[in-house]
């Protein structure tokens, strides 16, 4: 349940990868010698590592095709779990190395095995993996939350107060909590709450108003492919965030989700740790076997003591019979020139009320586009001959048939070849929908404000809010290629 | 002064070898110790002071009295400090705990190690903190942090004091109970760990220790516990082991008290951080399985809760308790919940990749409550694992590569477990898949893109090699995918590689590299590029490494780019591209067909021997056109065997690997590293410097005898060296190999700049069984500091090879360096007295560099004379006879002395210093310690 170091590493695409911070922890590495005995491996300093990291990772030597150590074909299930092999000074394997990255940024640790010598235990078995694992996310939530700097700086001041973050949330290798993101803020000071034990996760008191809001979020992803050979797949999944400022030590929140009549029920339901108790019936529906129609469908109760500082109370899954939008997306190649066609079609059940809706058709492996005579039944189009891609705005609303075509003929003689894509050649490409509707869930999921119970003397103001948006929501070519 | 600290701090975190390359350890801590002890320095920067000892207390306090004397040098720190530097506070603990933990080595603990212990025993009890200031996390948190980790590096360390600690976290209501909650639970365990390892221990004990009603008996043995130095190593996890190998402790039905206790750790876990809940959890199971007496149920009430976490670390201690205890927990419809519960979250749309990646592990180790499979074998299925469950793990084209090889991996194993072999939809649904990552890579995919579809595609061949039909038809992709793009060749190569050495009954392998062969052969000749070429070459060599592929193909290949009328490839004379032809060749020599292909080789290797535009290539063609041609097949076989073995090596490779990438060659061109330490040098027992005897004594010398002296040192060669004389011998590890070792040059390299560079020196010979042969190396000080040396060595074994390997550093100690007063040979006592005066006086002074000092210690008159006689007799000045005061000069090169009077006066002996360079004074006076101690 230690971690034996931990390393911060900013990379451009492997390129310029510098440590920006280590810390190793003495006292876990001397409990890892005493383990391992003669098996043990000492952490190399941090040059090395980071080029045997680098490597495992893939990202070192990009100009090489072939090296035999990073590009080897013998599978091994590789992550999160990391090998690193070192040579010197001494020959070994440093297991399990957990490395996570977000765009420029990598973080790494390596965890203490608490097993015998000699025989490496599943990484299954570690509690020690699964708290690497939280640590690390939580780190990166921290140095990347966006704070009112720019994007460097912030990471900048954020790495140089790591010391005293660490020091408080894994002062000796142990991690204990993770550090407050939101604001740089230190914690408010430890203060005795009377009879009643104050949660370690609650980190003041406020005193005030109560003020409870609930938001649901939905995201609906789609693939479509408008082809009998290849079902179309969409998903549907929610999440509830809240932000409670209420008083006390220890207050009690219920939240309620309901689902309109026949909605069908929410699946995969997982909670934050700080809701109380569950009733088993919330957690039956899964999103990997058939709903057999006797599933529970709600009301789904939650009944919680809040931190203070914002949290997703919840997540879920929904199984909507019909995708919002159904599209369908031809091409045709016609002598030097492609003829698009396309038509969107919203389905009755969504509200008309879009905050913003586009479509990027983007052509790739092509010549840039050089005369385009595309017309549009509503909305705006915007053409990039750059980039070689169409960017069609909907606006607000679809026109009363629910229904958008666009039509047309493009000519790719440009100058210059446009961008180009392996997944998306010859007549292989797609339309990729980015949308926002307000006020709205699929799933048909809400909360009701007169449902949020919150035990208090003061009556709590209540606000809920809903919305739907979309996330990779793509639109294929149908014609055959 | 502390900014240019704070630098030396962050560049030794960054790399403390080449950090104390510069310097010594001794000055960098002393520096660090130095400016934490000065009051009037910024709190802030002397939290990043402290960083070094807490990562690497082990480097920087060597041994157990430079660890202790730091630690307590950082006691008298922390009680001096202001109590208002939390911070400070909090990190000097910890990087107490660290010095005091990992400086001394294993046999026992320092001598401050009881009375930190106390010091954190006490903050922790001390609630004072709370009303004062406005400190974001208190002392008491870190003390208890500091326990716990001593408590778990010493485990039963704190096990008497478990009543205590259940109490103060009974008290607690600040959030600080949870710091309380995980020391109380590290301990317990322990505690009850310890118990199952002593006989006849049983529920008195247990309910002893927590405190129901203490027994005599543990009073006696909390006298003898924590302080003595009896140090056990730290705990591995008790549950982590094969089933059935959990210790357990019987206790009748009856203990109460340790029901009690976790019932009500287990009522507050709610109230603690996902991470320290997790912790306590696993500790609690930990305890519970190795008590029978205590249901296994007491975890119920949790259950629910924690499985519709979203936390990773929590599902995961359910899943471990799940491990734990099996069915007394986990009925089968738990067990099928949980099992759908790591489903849903391993293609769960809100976790991260890594999470998924683990939750996609942990199904392949799931703890199943009557697992079917025994043994111990790496992944295996759980039963509950259907293909139609599986489904929702399909990998699709718009994974991650990790995803992708892990979903691909389970379903492999999935339809293989199903009899998918014979027109099975999902195995199909798996070729289909192969294929569209084939197009990607087609179509010009990334790199990462290639990299995974080769994976992948050993993945398939891994599980289903004996599925003709799809397992056929990726061979004929992957010869079209070459033909296309040639430059993958190391990667069919690899393939082919690696699926023949996991899969040694398979031909598919060999299958490939057939294809391969042919499509190349028909490839026409004017199509083909010169970087094509190569690869081809490559790919070639690797099929003529097959017996059982026919090589004709091949010969027509090579006999087609050969004449330079055919193409203008070859007359190029391209250097590499003729190894590449001679490599193939080279194969071709051993390969056991070679009879059928005599005629046609030999002409390709005349062709080239002949034509060929590089002369290099046309030498070594002509070789093996001669090898071919002049020697038997079984000779020829056996001066071109690549895998040479024993004594012969030398001469075969010399005949044979000249121009080829052969193995031979780049192993006897290559220096190889010893994985250990073979030599050493080991400080060989010098001959006692004489006193020497001195000329009776020439008459009063008319001249000033300080200025003769000092005139000496205008030549600056004059005293300016030590000599050390070391025996070069065998380390204990014994590798015949190595028994006998030829021209050994040894390299030194300083690890400071108190010396100048030293020249490499040479050995003939180092055989195990003779005598060890003397190594005399020369210092020359730039500074009389104690120092130590990195060696290196290049040697050469028996059968040729040259080695490189890192010996043990050398130490040149403090007294090392002593040298006699370095006076004019005809002086007698006299004179060397008079500049002992005359140097006295004008130290005495302390101006300049010049300091003095005082050491005192308490010797019987008869250990002091010993004690001189000892270490002292060449530096003697004074009479020897003389014994009431001493003197002596210790000369250190270049150019200081530190000059003694030694008496014994009434309370104890004096040792009285003068030195013209006040920076030896740390040093003598370790040195004085040492001598006088002994």
């Amino acid at each position: 349940m230690s971690l034996r170091a931990l390393w911060i590493i900013s990379h451009e695409k492997g390129e310029h990868a510098s440590i920006r911070f280590s810390r190793r922890f003495a006292t876990v590495e001397l409990r890892a010698k005493r383990l391992s005995g003669s098996s043990y491996v000492a952490v190399p300093e941090d040059d090395c590592f980071l080029q045997l990291l680098l490597t495992e990772l893939g990202l070192s030597g990009s100009k090489q095709a072939f090296v035999a150590q990073r590009d080897d074909c013998l599978y091994r299930p590789r992550s999160p779990a990391l090998e690193l092999h070192i040579t010197a000074p001494v020959k070994g394997t440093l297991w399990p190395v957990l490395a996570i990255s977000q765009a420029h940024l990598t973080l790494a640790c390596l965890p203490l095995v608490d097993a015998s010598p000699g025989q490496r235990p599943p990484l299954s078995s570690l509690l020690s993996e699964s708290q690497g694992l939280s640590f690390l996310a939580g780190l990166q939530t921290f140095l990347l939350a966006p704070g009112s700097k720019q994007d460097g700086e912030g990471l900048v001041s954020r790495l140089a107060l790591l010391p005293s973050v660490l020091l408080q949330v894994c002062p000796l290798g142990t991690p204990l909590e993770l550090p407050l993101t939101g604001t740089l803020a230190m914690p408010s000071p430890i203060t005795s709450a009377g009879i009643q034990k104050q949660p370690a996760w609650r980190t003041g008191l406020y005193r005030g108003r109560a003020v409870v809001n609930v938001s649901v979020v939905e995201t609906v992803r789609s693939m479509q492919y408008g082809n009998r050979s290849r079902q179309d797949l969409w998903d549907v999944y929610g999440t509830v965030a809240c932000k409670c400022e209420v008083e006390g030590v220890l207050p009690n929140v219920t939240v309620t989700l309901s689902l309109p009549p026949n909605g069908s029920p929410l699946q995969d339901i997982l909670v934050h740790p700080c809701v109380t108790s569950l009733d088993s019936s919330v957690l039956t529906a899964s999103s990997v076997e058939h709903w057999d129609g006797s599933a529970f469908s709600g009301p789904y109760k939650f009944p919680f003591s809040p931190p203070l500082e914002p949290f997703i109370l919840c997540s879920y899954t929904s199984q909507v019979p019909v995708p919002p939008i159904l599209g369908s997306y031809q091409l045709k190649e016609e002598e030097s020139q492609l003829h698009v066609s396309v038509v969107l079609k919203l389905h009755e059940s969504v509200k008309n009320s879009f905050e913003y809706c586009d479509a990027h058709l983007p052509f790739y492996n092509r010549d840039q586009m050089g005369v385009v005579e595309v017309k549009v039944s509503s909305g705006q189009l915007d053409v990039s001959k750059e980039k070689n891609l169409l960017v069609w705005a909907l606006g607000q609303k679809f026109p009363k048939t629910r229904e958008v075509t666009m039509e047309g003929k493009i000519l790719f003689s440009g100058p210059e070849p446009g961008p180009s894509e392996p997944l998306c050649t010859g007549l292989t490409a797609y339309i990729k929908l980015y949308f926002k509707v307000p006020d709205t869930t699929l799933s048909g999921c809400s909360v009701d404000q007169h449902s949020v119970q919150v035990y208090s003397s003061a009556k709590p103001r209540i606000v809920t809010s809903r919305e739907l948006h979309s996330k990779d929501y793509w639109i294929w070519n149908s014609t055959d290629v | 002064m502390a900014s240019g600290l704070v630098e030396k701090v962050s560049a030794f975190c960054r790399s403390p070898s080449r950090f104390l390359f510069g310097t010594s350890s001794e000055v960098f801590l002393a520096e660090l110790l130095r400016e934490l002890r000065d009051d009037r320095a910024n709190y802030t920067v002397k939290v990043l002071l402290l960083s070094p000892l807490c990562e690497y207390p082990a480097l920087l306090c060597p041994s157990d009295s430079v660890g202790e004397e730091t630690a307590l040098e950082l006691m008298s720190i922390f009680t001096q400090s202001p109590p208002k530097f939390v911070q400070f506070r909090s990190q000097l603990l910890v990087a107490l705990t660290c010095v005091l933990t990992c400086s001394s080595d294993v046999s026992g603990r320092l001598r401050a190690f009881p009375d930190f212990l106390d010091l954190l025993l006490q903050l922790a009890q001390d609630t004072s903190d709370l009303h004062g200031d406005a400190a974001p996390r208190s002392l008491r948190a870190t003390a208890c942090d500091c326990l716990r980790e001593m408590e778990a590096l010493y485990p039963g360390l704190l096990s008497q004091r478990l009543e205590l600690l259940g109490g103060l976290r009974h008290q607690e209501t600040s959030r600080l109970h949870q710091a309380y909650a995980g020391l109380q639970a590290l301990v317990l365990r322990n505690a009850v760990y310890q118990l199952t390892q002593e006989k006849e221990a049983g529920a008195a004990r247990l309910r002893a220790l927590l405190g129901g009603n203490e027994s005599v008996e543990c009073e006696a043995d909390q006298n003898a516990g924590p302080a003595s130095g009896k140090d056990s190593a730290p705990l591995s996890s008790v549950i982590l082991g094969p089933m059935g190998t959990v210790p357990t402790l019987h206790t009748g039905p009856d203990c109460k008290e340790l029901r009690s206790a976790l019932s009500s750790l287990l009522e507050e876990s709610y109230l603690f951080t996902p991470l320290s809940q997790a912790a306590l959890l696993y500790r609690l199971t930990e305890v519970v399985a190795m008590v029978p007496a205590i249901p296994p149920t007491i975890f119920r009430a949790q259950l629910l809760r924690l499985l519709g976490t979203s936390e990773v670390t929590l599902l995961h201690t359910t899943l471990l308790m799940k491990s734990a205890f099996t069915d007394s927990l986990f009925s089968s419809e738990d067990e099928a919940f949980l099992f759908k519960r790591l489903v849903v979250l391993s293609q769960h749309p809100l976790l991260s990749t890594p999470e998924k990646l683990f939750y996609m592990d942990c199904i392949l180790h799931f703890p199943e409550n009557r697992p079917i499979s025994c043994g111990d074998s790496d992944e295996a299925l759980p039963v509950l694992l259907t293909p139609r469950l599986a489904s929702a793990l399909l990998p699709v084209v718009f994974n991650d590569s990790a995803t992708l090889l892990s979903r691909f991996n389970l379903l492999s194993l999935v339809y293989l477990e199903a009899g998918e072999e014979e027109d099975g939809r999902g195995l199909e649904y798996l070729y289909e898949h192969l294929t569209s990552l084939l197009r990607i890579v087609e179509s010009g995919g990334r790199r990462e893109n290639v990299v995974t579809f080769f994976r992948a595609a050993f993945l398939f061949l891994f599980h289903f090699h004996h599925v003709e039909r799809y397992c056929d038809n990726l061979s004929q992709q992957l010869c079209q995918l070459y033909l296309q793009h040639t430059r993958f060749a190391p990667h069919l190569i690899n393939l082919a590689d690696r699926t023949q050495e996991k899969l040694p009954d398979s031909s598919w392998a060999l299958g490939l590299l057939k294809a391969l062969q042919r499509v190349i052969s028909e490839t026409p000749i004017s199509q083909t590029t010169l970087p094509d070429l190569r690869w081809h070459l490559k790919v070639l060599t690797r099929a003529a490494e097959e017996g059982e592929i026919s090589q004709h193909g091949t010969l027509r290949f090579l006999s087609g780019i050969i004449p330079p009328s055919s193409s203008s490839l070859s007359s190029s004379g391209d250097w590499r591209l003729g190894n590449g032809i001679l490599g193939v060749c080279r194969r071709l020599l051993v390969h056991p067909s070679l009879e059928s292909m005599f005629i046609p080789l030999a002409d390709i290797l005349q062709h080239v021997a002949g034509h060929y535009g590089d002369t290099d290539i046309r030498d070594h063609a002509r070789l093996y056109y001669t090898l071919l041609t002049t020697l038997s097949r079984e000779k020829l076989a056996t001066v071109l065997a690549h895998h040479a073995e024993g004594g012969q090596q030398v001469k075969k490779r010399t005949l044979s690997c000249l121009m080829t990438e052969g193995e031979g060659l780049t192993s006897i061109l290559t220096i190889h590293e010893t994985e250990v330490a073979i030599i050493r040098l080991i400080e060989a027992d010098c001959e006692q410097l004489e006193a020497e005897d001195l000329v009776q004594d020439e008459a009063e010398r008319g001249e000033p005898v300080l200025e003769t002296y000092r005139a000496q040192f205008s030549s600056a060669a004059f005293a300016s060296q030590v000599t050390l004389k070391f025996l070069l011998t065998h380390t204990e590890t014994r590798d015949a190999r190595f028994d006998q070792l030829f021209s050994i040059r040894l390299h030194f390299s300083l690890t400071d700049d108190h010396y100048s560079e030293l020249q490499d020196l040479s050995v003939p010979c180092l055989f195990r069984e003779r005598p060890p042969p003397v190594v005399t190396l020369t210092l020359k000080p730039r500074e009389p500091y104690p120092s130590s040396l990195h060696v290196s060595a290049i040697f050469t074994t028996q059968d040729g090879l040259t080695w490189h390997t890192t010996l043990p550093d050398i130490r040149v100690c403090f007294q090392q360096i002593f040298l006699p007063l370095p006076a004019p040979p005809s002086w007698g006592r006299a004179g060397r007295q008079a500049v002992f005066a005359g140097l006295w006086e004008e130290m005495s002074s302390e101006t300049g560099e010049c300091a003095s000092s005082l050491f005192c210690c308490q010797l019987e008159e008869k250990a002091l004379s010993a004690l001189v006689e000892k270490h002292f007799l060449p530096f003697l000045v004074s009479d020897p006879s003389h014994k009431d005061e001493f003197r002596a000069l210790l000369f250190l090169p270049p150019q200081s002395h530190v000059l003694l009077k030694i008496s014994s006066e009434e309370d104890a002996v004096h040792f009285r210093l003068a030195t013209d360079n006040w920076e030896l004074l740390p040093h003598i006076n370790d040195y004085l310690l040492k001598i006088t101690a002994s």
